[in-house]
């Protein structure tokens, strides 16, 4: 049955405070159960994170008081469930076990996401992040094994597989090829829009995350890993970020994340398999409702334009975590030579251009932990950690794991 | 008779909206208008450059959006009954502008949902100049705040104005049946485009004599200031 949030009635926004008791949430094991509940937390948290932050930012551009006090109160409540979201994550004696999840998230996410894409720039975009993304865990799942003697698989289950990607190395770029063209929000379809913002806030998280946790651990590799992977994570902000139509006014944004964050509650609660976890989604649906209900009130008041015209009548369709393993496998195949030039990616065979060229000699100039982490597991172990129930690495291994492009060259 | 469609305010995806991918712009390809398209479908054989007409037009067509937007916020938020009233009437007459606008470019065989760089450009300004009042209310008394959305009206007639001078121009370097569909267009708004900025620049002028001539210790208070004293009223 469509789903028009504008059409529903949520909790009242005086109703929304919560007490830290209720907020301190008990939380699901970082093993075992269903993988995708843990996905679902890290991306919510993600999409909260982004929606305050974001809200901070439009407050500072602002001293009107009726907006920044409606600005506060919203972000009060989303920060509650920001922290009932994220404490649903357990702790641990480091970020490795979390990370795993990231790591899964971006892969599931990024590519239903690219699956679903109606615009070709922007899914070439998501499909190219998604084979540096599915790198990362193969790197983080080597260290798990060797710092922790655990295999990722406890973390991820099988729904997800782990192997090398698009090379760790080869991801460096010069920022001047991370940015990218944008939609165009007169044209763009609502779906798009709904992509580009969840993969800016995973991204966003993911970025976060490493760069306060990456130091935690003692341990010289892992901290060169996090290290690494951040600065990735770094370009992969830029490139997404890059994607949002700048003519998007305040408003109009604050409406965009309020009707992200209400898709995204829907999407979960109607697939979540957790019961407890699932009363959190569906609270949290009913507090965003009542969200975009007051951004849409101060967009008519503020720039006179009405919500239902800026968004679709009934949600899109549910954003689902589910195996994606021949997805990847196919743009593994197809696209692992792909680079990006400029604004663009092309299929260049691994050929680098010459601002990337003269980056990635001075980053990667010593050697790389990302490689290390291999080395050091081969080396231990007789051989890199992986998990692939589905069969052999759709490319030559050698290449996939070696890192650097295939003949050094630049274009 | 088939009904004329309301005029579209927000252009979207749901209501057909396309553009000309630029630069660093994209856009699905069903969704893309290039060049050799607009030449195809609009003043075919004039030998004009039709890109440039379809894209100004398109820009006109966006101000006069952001104009409706700047009237309905600029009553919402004016204390002056006077000021209200005519911010509604004008902010009407604008949706009806938006209305031929739409159907010029329909009758000149352009497409009105398409966006054209030229009034993406148009619509940020257009932005912009509604931004001011908005975002920086809380540190102005109520006449400066009053004047702020005021002398948004004013820049705002004086390029629609500008706009209609222009299409009126323009209508001489077209061919004689796309001239016609423009003049007529142009005789029909005219009136009204000259009346919006006659009361603007008027009403403008007005206000800050008024204002400069007559005191008035209220006027001086800011937002919450003022909703202060609404509240200490209500409890005296």
């Amino acid at each position: 049955m469509p789903f028009n949030p504008l059409e529903q009635k949520g909790v009242p926004l005086s109703e929304q405070f919560r007490s830290w008791r209720e907020l301190n949430v008990e939380p699901v094991d970082i093993e075992g159960g269903d993988p995708y509940t843990r996905c679902r937390i890290v991306v919510m948290n993600g999409i909260e994170v982004e929606s305050i932050m974001f809200s901070h930012q439009f407050a500072r551009h602002t001293d009107n008081p009726e907006v920044k006090r409606a600005l506060a109160l919203s972000r009060r409540a989303e920060q509650m469930q920001q922290k009932a979201d994220n404490w649903l994550l357990p702790g641990s004696d480091g970020p490795i076990e979390t990370t795993i999840v990231y790591e899964q998230v971006a892969v599931d996410l990024t590519a239903w996401l690219a699956r679903m894409e109606p615009d070709p720039y922007l899914k070439q975009n998501y499909d190219f992040g998604l084979l540096e993304d599915f790198d990362h865990l193969y790197r983080y799942a080597n260290l798990l094994d060797l710092t922790k003697g655990k295999k990722a698989e406890a973390i991820t289950g099988t729904v997800t597989e782990i192997m090398p990607g698009r090379p760790n190395p080869e991801e460096f770029r010069h920022p001047y090829d991370d940015v990218r063209r944008h939609y165009d929000k007169h044209s763009v379809d609502p779906r798009s829009r709904l992509h580009v913002m969840t993969l800016v806030a995973a991204e966003q998280q993911t970025m976060n995350y490493y760069m306060n946790a990456g130091n935690i651990p003692t341990d010289a590799l892992a901290r060169g890993l996090y290290l690494e992977i951040a600065m990735i994570e770094e370009q992969h902000v830029t490139q997404y970020e890059s994607l949002l139509d700048p003519l998007e006014t305040w408003f109009e944004q604050w409406l965009y994340h309020e009707y992200l964050e209400v898709w995204l509650y829907h999407s979960f609660m109607t697939q979540e398999s957790d019961p407890r976890v699932k009363a959190i989604w569906e609270l949290h649906l009913n507090m965003e409702i009542e969200h975009l209900k007051e951004a849409a009130r101060l967009l008519a008041r503020y720039e006179g334009k009405d919500a239902r015209e800026l968004l679709p009548p009934a949600l899109p369709e549910a954003m689902m975590f589910e195996p994606n393993k021949q997805y990847v496998r196919q743009i593994l195949a197809e696209q692992i030579g792909y680079r990006a030039d400029g604004l663009d990616i092309v299929d260049v065979d691994g050929k680098v251009t010459k601002d990337t060229k003269i980056y990635q000699a001075t980053v990667n100039g010593d050697g790389n932990y990302s490689q290390d982490v291999v080395d050091l597991h081969t080396e231990r172990f007789g051989a890199d950690y992986r998990l692939q129930p589905e069969g052999e690495h759709p490319v030559d291994h050698r290449m996939a794991i070696a890192g650097g492009s295939r003949d050094g060259g630049a274009r | 008779m088939t009904a004329t469609p309301p005029p579209t305010l927000v252009e979207t995806f749901a209501t057909g909206g396309r553009t000309m991918p630029l630069s660093m712009t994209v856009t699905e390809p069903i969704r893309a208008c290039s060049g050799d398209q607009l030449e195809a479908s609009m003043l075919l054989g004039s030998g004009l450059n039709v890109p440039f007409i379809a894209g100004t037009l398109s820009g006109f067509l966006a101000h006069e959006r952001a104009g409706a937007n700047l009237y309905r916020v600029a009553a919402e938020h004016s204390e002056n009954p006077m000021l209200v009233a005519k911010y509604g009437e004008f902010g009407r007459e604008t949706v009806e502008h938006i209305a031929i606008y739409e159907q010029l470019i329909s009758d000149l065989g352009g497409d009105p949902h398409y966006v054209s760089p030229a009034a993406r450009m148009v619509e940020q300004q257009g932005a912009k100049l509604l931004e001011a009042p908005v975002l920086l209310a809380g540190s102005v008394d109520l006449v400066s705040l009053e004047t702020a959305f005021l002398e948004a009206v004013v820049i705002a007639e004086h390029k629609c104005h500008d706009n209609w001078v222009l299409l009126a121009t323009l209508a001489d370097s077209l061919p004689d049946d796309a001239a016609l569909i423009v003049r007529a267009a142009v005789e029909k708004v005219e009136p009204q485009e000259d009346e919006h900025i006659r009361w603007a620049t008027d009403t403008w002028l007005q206000l800050a004599t008024t204002n400069a001539e007559h005191p008035a210790a209220n006027a001086a208070l800011g937002l919450v200031e003022r909703a202060a004293h609404k509240i200490k009223d209500a409890l005296s």
